[in-house]
C-alpha cells in the first residue's frame, strides 16, 4: 500500500488521517522557508534562493498530499449543505430548539 | 510634504472612481438576501476571498508597524508579523471544522457547539464585542490613514479618516460583500505591485542588494540579516524564549478558533468560499501573501537602514517604507503609490465595515430582536449597521490617542487567557458553554491582576509579555477546568448533530461511538475496511 493515500472514498475521507497530520506539519515550514527564503533572496543572498526553492518544494508536495482528500471531502458535504442551511436558518431564527 | 503633479492626481482619482465603481456595480447581487449581502452567497472561488485576507490585512499601518521592528531588530523582526501563521494549520483543521458548521459568524457557531442558555449568553458577548471591536479597529486604521495625509498634504487629521472611509462606505452601503471582495481583488493587485516596486526602488535607491549587505557588514550590523539574531535564551528585548512562545501561539492555535484577533474576519471568508476545499485553500493562499509581502518590505527597510542608520525617534523611522515610495519614485508614480496606499486603507475599511455590520445584523438583529425579519428587511438593517460603523469609527479614531493603550491592553487580555479555551471549544468534547464563559470572565480579572495591579504594588515582578502569557493561561486553566468538571457536559444528542456536521478533530472519541451507534456514521478501521454499523 502505497504510503500517502491518494484515492479517497467519502465515508474515510471525512476521518483525520495521516495525510491531514503530514500537511499539519509541512505546512508552518512551508510558511517559515516562504518567508525567510523570500526576504534573503531579494538580498541575492544563496541560502535564500534555496529556502525559498525548498518551500515551494514543500507547498506543491503538501497540496499532492491533501488535495485529493479535501475534494472528495467537499464533494460529498455539498451535497447535504442545502438541508444544513435550511436547519440553520431555523435555528437563528428560533424556529427549532437547539439539541 | 508633498507635491503631487497632475499625472499623480490622475492616478488617484482615477483609481477612486474604478473601485468605486467596481464595488457598486454589485448593487443587484448584494441586495438579493442576507446571505449574498455578507457572504456573497457563499459562492466564491478560494482566489477571491484569498486576495481578500491578503488585501484586508494589509491596512495603512501595516508598513508602518513593519518597517519598526525590521528597523529594530533587522530581519528577525519579522517574528513578530509571523503571527498570521496560525492560518497554517487553521487551514487544514479550524477552517475545515467552521466551514462545515455553516455559521455566519464565531458568535453563530457558539450556538451550534454549544446548547442552551450558556450559547446563547456566548453568542450575545461575542457578537456585540464584535461590533464594538470593528468600530474600533475602523477607527484605528482610519486614524492611521490621517495620519498619512497630514505627512503628505499637511491636512488636519480627521479629512484622510473621514474623506476615505466615507467614499468606501460608498460600495460597502450598495453592494455588501460583493462589493467587498470584488474591490478588495483588485486593490490586493495594486498593493502588492507597488510593493513590489517601491521596495525595490528602495533597494536600488541604498546601492542594490551586494552594496546592502556589504554596507551593513561594514557598519558592524551584518547581524541585521539574520532571521535567528535573538537577544538571549531569557535576556534582552528579543530573547528566544519570546520566540518559542510566539511560535505556539500562532502555530498551534491554528487548532482553534478563535486564537487570533483575524479569525473573526477570516471566519467571514471561509463561510463565503464555494467549498471546504476552496476554504482552506483561500486562508492559506491569503496568508501566505500576508507573510511574504512582509519579507518585501523587510528587505526594502534594510535598504532604507543603510541609508539612514541612525534615527532613534520610533515615530520617525516607521515612516521608512512609506519615504522610499514618495522620496524616490519619479513623478506620475507617487500618484500611483499613493492610490495603492488608498487601496491598502479602504480594503480593511471596507471589510470591517461590513463585518460589523454582520454581527449586528446576524446575531444581535435577527436572532435576539426580531427573528421574524424578511430577507430584504435584513439587507436594509446591514445597510444602517454599516452607516452606524462608519459614524461611530469616525468618533473612535479622533479619540484613538487618549485610549490606544487601554485597547491594546484589552485586546492583549483577549488573546493571552482565553488562548486555551478557544483550542479546547474545537478539539475537547467535554469543554462546555460554562467552561468557556468562565475562561472569558476569569481572565477579566486575571490579567488586570497580573499585568497592572500585582506588580503595581511589588507583589510580583513586572513580567514580559511571554512570561505573562503562560501565566495567564495557567491561572485560567485553574478556574475553568474545574468549572468545566463540575457544570454537566453538553447534552449528547446536541453534541452528535454538531459532530456528524463538522467532524472536528481532537478528543471526540465518546460522541463519534455514539453516532456510530445510531447508524449516523460509516466506522472506517485503519486497514481501510469500512463497517457500517
Amino acid at each position: 500500500m502505497k504510503y500517502i493515500k491518494r484515492d479517497w472514498k467519502p465515508g474515510d475521507a471525512d476521518e483525520w488521517t495521516k495525510e491531514d497530520w503530514i500537511t499539519i506539519i509541512i505546512s508552518p515550514l512551508c510558511y517559515i522557508l516562504l518567508m525567510i527564503g523570500t526576504v534573503l533572496s531579494f538580498l541575492l543572498n544563496v541560502l535564500g534562493f534555496i529556502l525559498l526553492a525548498v518551500g515551494i518544494f514543500l507547498t506543491w508536495f503538501m497540496h499532492w498530499v491533501i488535495d485529493p482528500k479535501l475534494k472528495v471531502i467537499s464533494s460529498e458535504y455539498e451535497k447535504k449543505q442545502h438541508e444544513y442551511l435550511e436547519k440553520l436558518e431555523r435555528n437563528a431564527r428560533w424556529e427549532e430548539i437547539h439539541g | 510634504m508633498i507635491e503631487f503633479q497632475f499625472l499623480d492626481w490622475f492616478w488617484v482619482v482615477l483609481f477612486l472612481l474604478v473601485t468605486v465603481g467596481l464595488g457598486v456595480a454589485f448593487y443587484r447581487l448584494g441586495k438579493r438576501s442576507e446571505s449574498d449581502f455578507f457572504l456573497a452567497g457563499r459562492e466564491l472561488p478560494w482566489w477571491l476571498p484569498a486576495s481578500s485576507v491578503y488585501a484586508t490585512h494589509t491596512a495603512t499601518d501595516t508598513p508602518i508597524w513593519v518597517t519598526g521592528v525590521v528597523y529594530k531588530y533587522g530581519v528577525a523582526g519579522l517574528w513578530y508579523t509571523f503571527f498570521a501563521a496560525w492560518c497554517a494549520i487553521s487551514a487544514f483543521v479550524s477552517t475545515r471544522i467552521f466551514r462545515r458548521s455553516l455559521a455566519y459568524t464565531q458568535a453563530e457557531w457558539n450556538t451550534i457547539r454549544f446548547h442552551g442558555v450558556g450559547a446563547e449568553m456566548l453568542r450575545g458577548w461575542i457578537s456585540g464585542w464584535q461590533v464594538f471591536m470593528n468600530m474600533f479597529i475602523l477607527g484605528w486604521v482610519g486614524i492611521a490613514m490621517g495620519k498619512v495625509c497630514e505627512y503628505l498634504f499637511g491636512w488636519d487629521l480627521w479629512i484622510g479618516l473621514v474623506l476615505f472611509s466615507s467614499l468606501c462606505a460608498i460600495y460597502v452601503l450598495a453592494a455588501g460583500y460583493w462589493g467587498v471582495i470584488m474591490a478588495d481583488f483588485q486593490q490586493g493587485i495594486i498593493a502588492f505591485l507597488m510593493i513590489i516596486i517601491v521596495s525595490v526602488w528602495g533597494i536600488m535607491a541604498a546601492g542594490g542588494p551586494t552594496v546592502i549587505a556589504d554596507k551593513l557588514t561594514t557598519m558592524g550590523e551584518a547581524w541585521r540579516m539574520n532571521p535567528f539574531a535573538f537577544t538571549g535564551w531569557f535576556s534582552g528585548e528579543f530573547p528566544v524564549a519570546w520566540f518559542i512562545t510566539m511560535m505556539v501561539i500562532a502555530v498551534i492555535g491554528g487548532f482553534g478558533m478563535g486564537t487570533s484577533i483575524d479569525w473573526y474576519v477570516e471566519a467571514q471568508r471561509i463561510q463565503s468560499a464555494k467549498s471546504v476545499r476552496d476554504a482552506s485553500y483561500s486562508i492559506w493562499w491569503g496568508t501566505a501573501l500576508v507573510l511574504t509581502r512582509n519579507s518585501i518590505w523587510a528587505a526594502a527597510v534594510l535598504a532604507f537602514y543603510v541609508m539612514f542608520p541612525n534615527i532613534t525617534s520610533q515615530s520617525t523611522y516607521e515612516m521608512g517604507w512609506f519615504r522610499l515610495g514618495f522620496e524616490y519614485l519619479p513623478v506620475g508614480l507617487i500618484g500611483f503609490f499613493f492610490a495603492a496606499i488608498i487601496a491598502i486603507h479602504i480594503s480593511t475599511i471596507a471589510s470591517h465595515l461590513n463585518l460589523g455590520a454582520m454581527y449586528f445584523t446576524r446575531d444581535l438583529y435577527l436572532h435576539y430582536f426580531k427573528p421574524k425579519a424578511s430577507e430584504k428587511e435584513l439587507v436594509w438593517v446591514g445597510r444602517v449597521a454599516t452607516l452606524i460603523l462608519l459614524l461611530g469609527s469616525f468618533f473612535y479614531g479622533l479619540m484613538m490617542e487618549d485610549i490606544t493603550s487601554w485597547l491594546i491592553f484589552a485586546l492583549w487580555l483577549m488573546a493571552a487567557g482565553v488562548w486555551l479555551p478557544n483550542i479546547l471549544q474545537v478539539v475537547w468534547w467535554r469543554f462546555n458553554a460554562w467552561g468557556y464563559l468562565s475562561a472569558w470572565i476569569a481572565n477579566l480579572g486575571i490579567s488586570w491582576l497580573v499585568v497592572w495591579i500585582l506588580p503595581h504594588f511589588n507583589i510580583i515582578p513586572s513580567l514580559p509579555d511571554y512570561q505573562q502569557f503562560w501565566l495567564l493561561m495557567l491561572l485560567g486553566a485553574l478556574i475553568f477546568l474545574p468549572v468545566t468538571f463540575l457544570t454537566k457536559p453538553e447534552p449528547m444528542e446536541h453534541l452528535i448533530k454538531y459532530y456528524v456536521q463538522a467532524r472536528p478533530i481532537g478528543w471526540w472519541g465518546p460522541v463519534k461511538r455514539e453516532a456510530e451507534k445510531l447508524g449516523l456514521l460509516v466506522h472506517v478501521e485503519l486497514n481501510n475496511k469500512e463497517v457500517k454499523k
